[in-house]
């Protein structure tokens, strides 16, 4: 019965106190679904805006891989607005995402799935996991990660019902990682190439995907005034 | 094809509409005319509830009906009016001039020509968000299968309008998380900025930023975003003599 799926499903996301702190979403997520890790991604206009949560290092590296890279499963499945399964990155006929796969998989990421983040038509971004060994995920994980994401989905909007316009809602931030490191290091990458901050932002990723390099620890970097791009 | 037939279909092509992004006026002028073209009725036509409890016009078959249930709203008596109050279907009335249930109503609907009148409430659970006025031009009692099937052209407007909002909610709340997302990042930005130009640290760019918006009476958000375009002037920032 699909509402005993998501009274099961709520009654293990609840806090025992009848929230649902950020943390707790990306905790409980891998044990439901029956994977490792799990990874909850924001976008709007087609662009990754940042993590709300993530359950553990590998996940947190698929995020940032995704949000350097542009590619990966949170991005297709956003933007195709449909579910996205790779069972096993290993297996060169899949091969869908040349930059992100290697050091997703170098990471110990072998399977991974994104599932869009909607409500009614309008979509959120995207909930990604992963498994350490190839395989799909089973008809009921399957299921169950549909209602995580449509959960997960209402509760974004429901927590930031609360804010005041024009503001991000606290509780949507304290697990987040928006990547503002990233638009500082934007912003001094502006005045020293005397260039606007798109182009600065295009630059940034230009300079961390062909040295390898994440685009958060670039902007560290930049910020820290001990690298220069140009 | 069948009646039947005719009606399963249109009930699954409504339904389909419902999954996509749609407009409640243009889907339920649809249910209006399905109405007509598949039930024994001469007009049919959709009332609203507001948020403040006030009912108001949202769909009609035809002009003539149209302005009917404007005077209907205008006289506060008529078919659609109960229907909505009691949340319970008003069953077909024979309509005469100036008699009956509603003198004022009746009246205008006989000028414009409807000699009976059925209105059902668009309900889901306890709620009630309007109703469905159906008229027609003889005194034919409305059949049995009849009413089932606009009972259920009722659930589904009622369906579609409670969908609807809460989609257009979805959107708005969505776009308001975006924009605050973006005034963040926009004042990110202009810390960087700010912090490579005068030589000084983020939180030091923070600081002189929100000292700079406050004496100017400016939103931090538009002072942020002005650096980030290089419209501001860089001197402002430059601390006060001796600070």
């Amino acid at each position: 019965m699909p509402g005993d799926r998501l009274s099961r499903i709520l009654a293990e996301l609840s806090d025992g106190k009848g929230r649902w702190p950020a943390a707790r979403l990306c905790e409980v997520f891998p044990r439901i679904a029956g994977v490792e890790g799990a990874g909850v991604m924001l976008m709007s206009g087609d662009v990754p805006r940042g993590s709300l949560c993530t359950s553990d290092d590998v996940s947190r590296l698929i995020e940032d891989l995704q949000y350097t890279l542009g590619e990966g499963p949170c991005i297709d499945a956003y933007q195709q607005d449909a579910v996205v399964t790779e069972p096993d990155l290993a297996d060169p006929e899949t091969a869908r995402w040349l930059a992100f796969t290697p050091p997703a998989l170098q990471a110990g990421a072998r399977a991974v799935f994104g599932f869009p983040l909607r409500v009614g038509t309008v979509r959120l971004g995207a909930l990604n996991l992963y498994r350490d060994r190839p395989g799909p995920l089973g008809a009921e994980q399957h299921a169950d990660a549909l209602v995580l994401a449509d959960v997960t989905a209402r509760w974004v909007l429901e927590t930031q019902a609360g804010a005041p316009d024009g503001v991000v809602a606290k509780a949507l931030e304290t697990e987040a990682d928006f990547h503002f490191a990233v638009h500082n290091a934007a912003g001094v990458v502006s005045v020293q190439e005397d260039i606007s901050v798109t182009e600065a932002l295009i630059r940034l990723r230009a300079f961390a995907y062909s040295n390898d390099r994440l685009l958060a620890d670039v902007a560290q970097d930049v910020i820290a005034r001990s690298l220069r791009l140009g | 094809m069948t009646r039947e037939a005719e009606v399963v279909r249109s009930l699954v092509e409504m339904a389909d509409t419902l999954v996509d992004d749609y407009d409640i006026v243009d889907l339920l002028t649809g249910l209006t005319d399905r109405c007509v073209s598949l039930l024994d009725v001469s007009a049919a036509g959709v009332m609203l509830a507001s948020p403040s409890g006030g009912l108001s016009l949202l769909a009609s078959s035809s002009e003539a009906m149209r302005l009917l249930e404007l005077f209907e709203l205008q006289a506060q008596e008529g078919p659609c009016l109960d229907a909505f109050r009691s949340g319970e279907p008003v069953g077909q009335e024979i309509l005469g001039p100036g008699s009956g249930r509603w003198p004022l109503f009746s009246g205008a609907a006989v000028r414009a020509g409807f000699k009976s009148a059925v209105a059902l409430p668009l309900r889901l659970r306890e709620v009630t968000l309007g109703a469905l006025n159906l008229l027609s031009a003889t005194q034919a009692p409305i059949g049995e299968a009849d009413l089932i099937v606009a009972r259920a052209f009722a659930d589904l407007a009622a369906l579609s309008i409670l969908q609807h909002r809460a989609s257009s909610e979805a959107q708005r709340l969505n776009e308001q998380l975006s924009v605050a997302l973006t005034s963040r990042i926009a004042i990110e930005q202009a810390k960087g900025v700010l912090s490579e130009r005068a030589g000084i640290d983020l939180a030091e760019a923070f600081a002189r930023l929100r000292a700079y918006a406050r004496s100017s009476n400016q939103r931090l958000t538009d002072v942020a975003q002005a650096t980030v375009d290089g419209t501001l002037d860089p001197h402002v920032w430059v601390p006060p003599a001796g600070g």
